[in-house]
Order: structure tokens, then C-alpha cells, then sequence
């Protein structure tokens, strides 16, 4: 294969086996009968779940102790990320902090700012937003125009970021702005500072999605001051530090498994007495599913290497998203008319939520730029 | 991949590159095996790599052969290397050594009597026609038994697959020696099939990997609009594609090789639907790129594509493993579906 495409096989260790089995316990204890498993990671959230998630220390599992952490490697918490989406547990609200904020303040915060979040998202308390796109900025991040301008003690925040998921029941959200006007370099002279959502000069108009949630939000600042002591690593490094969390943003089960519930029931129309052609569907949906999960979990035991496969990463999103999409739509298919209320509930709600899979997070062109990059095209 | 595999590879790249040119494979399909590089293969102890040293392999380990067979097929080798390691790993279970000559695997309806004669028919042998032995099962009146006998006892009627390679319709009507037959279990046919699946598996996630790199070099090279077409977005995008699947291929390919010696159904079915799935996809983007070019059977293109074609329908093609393994997780229930997954 080409040079950065490389995809060798990973066992996940005992471990995290064992892991799993507890994950599964607790699920089994804590998720409400009543409600419809969603296996979308941005399709349900309870602040009371992720809660109780921390409190099992599943939350930043693998920081360090001092900061709340358990230690535990990445793999490990790979298998409670799979079991909570496979399951279909509400894990909107800390998905975001867990993923993606705390990493980064463990890479580039101050120790003062380690202490005083990590602990508390952690525990399930703290909640982040990413403020990344804006009503101008989309694919074309380096095009942002939400700028802080330095004050005294601090920085002067103007503008907004929207598609910002769950920014109105979050506390925090790690905004990409810019520090320096825009310069021949686009990339330089951007920052990430940590906004408070609840300061009075911060807006949050909610935005209704295809299937009604306000989960999203356009968020506005208007003279928001920023402390010194809320930017994260480098100003003016801003661009280098979002593109460092890429890897683990995009390579994870959650860029392949949001489709997932509707196989689940699929196979619970069918388990009684399967048509050939049912079967024939069902063991594709598995075979695909089967080795993107395999893909993923070979990144991940490169990113506990510490290496950093981006193209392998943006492979797998675009993939996984790609299957994401084909699922619903097949599967509508290939069941009879009379299919049980609970399996036409998932799949009707997977296909309003599915057009977004292909958008968040790098869309599917985006990440096939990055693809054609990885094989020298670009 | 070991440092033994590497140098496995390696030598194997070198031995591929001058002797299995386009041209080799393009006399195999006017008539002409391609004697010099299957006997250049045997010398240096490429097509017996994982049998063992006293049934007359080179040794080492079974993944060895895998890996061989994978990288030949990336180079469209017109020689039976699949056919020739079952046989040979029927063999040896036996206790048999394997001939230098090629040696095919035959399956069909083949039926053996008390007193050792052999008659029946088989469909899509691989390369009989240029083969020393036929390896076969024959149903005998107590059990199945493998047999081995002299390709020059076999009537063979010459017939060809999508990809222009020998898969000839065989019969017999012959008395097999004593020392040529052994009784076997009722699964090994089974398992004749599951090998093959596997094999087929592999080879086309080797010479898919090839059209991978064949189409993403034509692309850099061809300009049009003055400019290479590798520089167009529409391209990248397919180019993004096409290494997406191949991709995906690689990773169940190291699957299939993991479950290869243990049987694992499981895993080559999924192995052999997926990567068979992958087929259309990729042809498809590899000709649209290549253009007319890639359309003539001048272009070595269509060495790996026709074969593509033609392994995804051998030892069972993709709706038929697909099959297998939905039914297998469908009786395991919708509750356990993610449970037996991850216990895969």
C-alpha cells in the first residue's frame, strides 16, 4: 500500500475485555426500558447518565490520577466507548469533553487549567461544546472570522460559531478564533480559548434539525472578555493544536456504529423466520461492519503508540460514514410491510439524523481531499 | 509481517518483476504456461512455502504460503499457486510429499470403488491442462477418500474464465495405486472450499491493491486539459474511494490469513464477501480512470481486473458467504448480535 495507508491488525488486550463485561453490567443496570436506543452519539443525551458514567470513572479514563483520571490506555477506553454506542446510550452531553476537550487541555493547558476542569468533567459535571464552524466558515475552517482582540488581563471575543451541538445544556466551549488578522499564511494566528456559556455577553439561539431536536445551536459573542488564563496552549498555534485532535476525532467507533440500532431491530424483524435474501443483507451489514470495526481499532492501537494516522483516520470517517448512510436505506427494503412500531421508529429516526453524518466533523469531501493527499494526488 | 516474510516478499517482488511480465501473462492465455517462472517459483521453494520440509515443502510457517500467493496475484501469476498449496496441504496430512510439477485440486462428482477404480466428472479445474497431478475427493463405499492421480489419466476439455485463465472440464475413468488413495473425514470437502474461499480472498486483495497503485500512477502520468488528471478533484475523489475499499480489503485480508489454519468460517466468509463486494467498486473506478486505454487488452489493467472478476464467483461468491454469516448472527439473535461481533 501507499505510503500512510496502513492498516495492521490490533487485538484489543484482556483488559479491556474485561472492561467491557463491567461496561455491559452497568448498562444493563442503568438504561431506562422505556426509552428508544440510539447508537448516534449526538442523538441523545442525560446529564444524570453521564453522570453515573463518571462516577464508574468512564469518563477521561485515561488521564492521569491527579487530574480524576484512571490511567487506563486508550484501548481500554475504545471498549467503553463501543459498548455505550452499540448499546444506544444518551452520551451527548460529555461525548465531546471526553473525546476531545480534556485531551487537549492534557497536551497544551496550563497545570491550572487541568485542575480546574479535568477533575470535574471527569465526575460528569463539566460539559464542552467545540466552537469550530462559523455561518461563513465551513469545510473552509482557515476562512473563520470570530476574532479576539487582546485587552487588558485578557482577550475581547466578537463574532459566532454555529452548528454548535448541545452549546445551550453545556457549561464550556473550546472556540477556535482568530488572534491575528488573517495574513498569507491562513493557518497562522488563530488561538483556542475556552468560553464560559453562561457569561451575559454570550448568545444561544437554538437551530431545529430534520427530526425537530434543538440539539444544535448558532452561539454569539458581542465584547465576551476571555481571561488570560482561559487560552489554551500557544496563541496564534490555534490551527496546529485543532489539527492534532483529528486522529481521535475521526477514527472512532462513533464514525461507523450511528446506524447501528437500526441493524439490531432489522434482526429482530427477521430472527423468527428469515428470507434468504434477509440473511444475504444481514451478513453484508456484519461483514462491513465487522471490518471497519477492525479498522478503527487498528488506529487506535496506533494512536496509544502515540503516532498520529490522519489519512487512516479520514479513511475510516469516510467509510464509515458511507456505510452509516447505506444501512437505513437498504435495510427499508428488505422487510414486509407489517414491521413492529419500534423498528419503524429507529429506522425514521436514523434517516432524519443520517444527512448529518456525512457533514459533522469533516465532510465526505473534505475527507476524501485528505484521502487523495495520503496517496500523493495532491 | 516478520523478518522472514519481509525477505519472502522481497525476493518474490524481485523474481515477479522480471519474470512475470505482461507479456508471460498474456502468452499463458494464447496457449503458453508459463513453464520458466512456475519452475524458477519451485527452485527457489516459493510454491511449497508452509508445507512441511518432509512432505516436501520449503518449511516454515503457513502464513509464509499466504503471503506468496497474495503477492503473486498482485503480478496476475498465471501459474496454480492456490491449487498447488492445498494440495499440497491435503498431502501432507497424509504424510505425502508433493510433486514439483504443478499439482490442481479438482472438485466434482467422483465416485471410487473397493477395489480402487475412479470415475467422475469435474467443472472449472484451475490450469489441469498444464498440470503433473489432480488432487480429488471420491465418494467410496465406506467414506470419502483423497485421491492422487496422473493428470494424463483425466480426458480434459480446455475452457477458460472471465480472465482468460484455464479452468477446464475434467474426467476420468481410471484405477488410482493403492498408495494414491487415503481415506479422509465427510467435512474435508468443506474444507477444500473454505481454503479456497480463503485463497481467492486473499488474491483479490493483492491484485486489488495493484490497481490501486496502477491507477493512481496512470493518473499522475495522463494529462488532459493541460494538466495531469490526478490534479482534478472529480479523480481524487474516486482515487479516495477506490483506496477506501482497498483499504478496508487489506484489513479483512489479515483476517482471513489469522483464521486460515484454525478453519474459522466465520472470518473467511467475511473476509471472502467483503473484499469479493469490494470487486464492482473498484473495477469500476480503475477503468473510468484509465480511460479507453485501460478498456484494450493491451493495457495490463485487465490482467488483474478480469481476474478479479473471475475469483469473486469461485469457491462461492459474495450473496452465497453473505449468506453464511448473516445466517450465523441471525441465529445468535438481535439482543446478542453486538456480543457475538465483538467476541469475533
Amino acid at each position: 500500500m501507499f505510503q500512510g495507508l496502513k492498516f495492521e491488525p490490533f487485538k484489543l488486550p484482556d483488559e479491556a475485555e474485561l472492561i467491557r463485561q463491567e461496561v455491559r453490567e452497568f448498562l444493563a443496570r442503568e438504561l431506562d426500558p422505556g426509552t428508544l436506543p440510539n447508537s448516534d452519539f449526538n442523538a441523545g443525551e442525560s446529564a444524570e447518565f453521564s453522570r453515573k458514567l463518571g462516577a464508574q470513572g468512564w469518563i477521561g479514563m485515561t488521564w492521569p490520577k491527579e487530574y480524576g483520571g484512571l490511567g487506563k490506555s486508550f484501548l481500554e477506553r475504545y471498549v467503553v466507548t463501543e459498548e455505550l454506542l452499540a448499546a444506544g446510550a444518551p452520551v451527548g452531553c460529555h461525548w465531546i469533553a471526553d473525546r476531545q476537550s480534556g485531551p487537549l487541555m492534557l497536551k497544551f493547558g496550563t497545570e491550572e487549567q487541568k485542575q480546574r476542569f479535568l477533575p470535574k468533567i471527569v465526575s460528569g459535571d463539566f460539559f464542552f461544546s467545540i466552537g469550530m464552524s462559523e455561518p461563513d466558515s465551513g469545510s473552509d475552517l482557515a476562512s473563520i472570522r470570530t476574532s479576539a482582540k487582546k485587552t487588558d488581563g485578557g482577550w475581547l471575543l466578537n463574532g459566532s460559531k454555529i452548528w454548535t451541538s448541545y452549546a445551550h445544556t453545556n457549561q464550556y466551549m473550546v472556540t477556535l478564533v482568530r488572534t491575528e488578522p488573517p495574513s498569507e499564511n491562513r493557518h497562522a494566528g488563530m488561538s483556542q480559548l475556552v468560553v464560559d456559556l453562561s457569561d451575559k455577553n454570550v448568545t444561544v439561539t437554538g437551530i431545529r434539525n430534520l427530526s425537530g431536536e434543538e440539539d444544535f445551536n448558532q452561539v454569539f459573542f458581542d465584547d465576551v472578555f476571555i481571561p488570560d488564563d482561559m487560552l489554551i496552549g500557544t496563541p496564534g498555534n490555534g490551527w496546529e493544536q485543532v489539527m492534532s485532535e483529528l486522529g481521535y476525532e475521526r477514527s472512532g467507533p462513533e464514525r461507523f456504529l450511528s446506524a447501528f440500532r437500526v441493524i439490531v431491530e432489522f434482526a429482530r424483524e427477521i430472527e423468527s423466520n428469515p428470507s434468504d435474501e434477509q440473511l444475504v443483507l444481514l451478513g453484508k451489514l456484519v461483514s462491513h461492519l465487522v471490518t471497519l470495526r477492525r479498522m478503527s481499532i487498528s488506529v487506535a492501537g496506533m494512536l496509544g503508540e502515540g503516532k498520529l494516522p490522519l489519512t487512516e483516520a479520514a479513511l475510516i470517517k469516510d467509510l464509515g460514514n458511507s456505510y452509516e448512510r447505506m444501512v437505513p436505506e437498504i435495510v427499508r427494503l428488505s422487510v414486509s410491510g407489517d414491521c413492529s412500531r419500534r423498528f419503524v421508529d429507529t429506522l425514521n429516526e436514523c434517516i432524519l439524523h443520517a444527512p448529518s453524518f456525512t457533514l459533522r466533523g469533516g465532510t465526505r469531501e473534505v475527507l476524501k481531499g485528505v484521502i487523495a493527499r495520503g496517496l500523493g494526488l495532491r | 509481517m516478520n523478518e522472514q516474510q519481509q525477505l519472502i516478499i522481497e525476493t518474490l517482488n524481485r523474481l515477479l518483476t522480471d519474470l512475470c511480465t505482461p507479456e508471460v501473462v498474456d502468452r499463458s492465455e494464447s496457449g503458453t504456461f508459463a513453464e520458466n517462472l512456475w519452475q524458477i517459483l519451485t527452485e527457489t521453494g516459493l510454491t511449497a512455502a508452509g508445507i512441511g520440509v518432509e512432505a516436501g515443502g520449503s518449511g516454515g510457517d503457513l502464513e509464509d504460503s499466504l503471503l506468496v500467493i497474495r503477492e503473486a496475484a498482485r503480478f496476475a501469476a498465471p501459474v496454480p499457486l492456490a491449487e498447488h498449496f492445498i494440495a499440497g496441504l491435503l498431502l501432507s496430512e497424509q504424510g505425502q510429499s508433493i510433486e514439483s510439477g504443478p499439482v490442481t485440486i479438482a472438485s466434482g462428482k467422483f465416485i471410487i470403488s473397493d477395489g480402487l477404480s475412479l470415475s467422475g466428472t469435474a467443472d472449472d479445474v484451475a490450469f489441469a491442462r498444464w498440470c503433473a497431478q489432480v488432487v480429488l475427493v471420491a465418494q467410496g463405499s465406506d467414506g470419502l477418500k483423497l485421491c492422487r492421480v496422473p493428470a494424463s489419466d483425466f480426458d480434459i476439455v480446455q475452457k477458460n474464465s472471465v480472465a482468460g485463465e484455464p479452468r477446464d472440464s475434467i474426467s476420468v475413468n481410471t484405477k488410482v495405486a493403492a498408495e494414491s488413495a487415503f481415506s479422509v473425514d465427510s467435512q474435508t470437502p468443506e474444507r477444500i472450499k473454505l481454503m479456497g474461499a480463503a485463497l481467492r480472498a486473499l488474491m483479490m486483495s493483492g491484485a486489488l491493491e495493484s490497481v490501486l497503485e496502477m491507477t493512481v500512477q496512470y493518473s499522475l502520468e495522463r494529462s488532459q486539459f493541460g494538466r495531469p488528471i490526478s490534479k482534478f478533484q472529480a479523480i481524487q475523489q474516486q482515487l479516495a474511494i477506490l483506496a477506501g475499499e482497498v483499504a478496508a480489503c487489506q484489513m479483512a485480508s489479515h483476517s482471513v490469513v489469522e483464521a486460515f489454519s484454525t478453519f474459522g468460517e466465520l472470518d473467511i466468509a467475511i473476509g471472502k464477501a467483503r473484499i469479493g463486494e469490494a470487486v464492482s467498486i473498484c473495477t469500476d473506478i480503475a477503468h473510468q480512470v484509465h480511460g479507453a486505454m485501460g478498456y484494450t487488452l493491451e493495457h495490463s489493467l485487465n490482467h488483474r481486473t478480469r481476474r478479479l472478476w473471475s475469483w469473486r464467483e469461485e469457491y462461492g461468491n459474495e450473496r452465497e458467504w453473505q449468506k453464511i454469516v448473516g445466517r450465523h448472527f441471525c441465529a445468535q439473535g438481535a439482543d446478542k448480535l453486538w456480543g457475538s461481533m465483538t467476541a469475533l
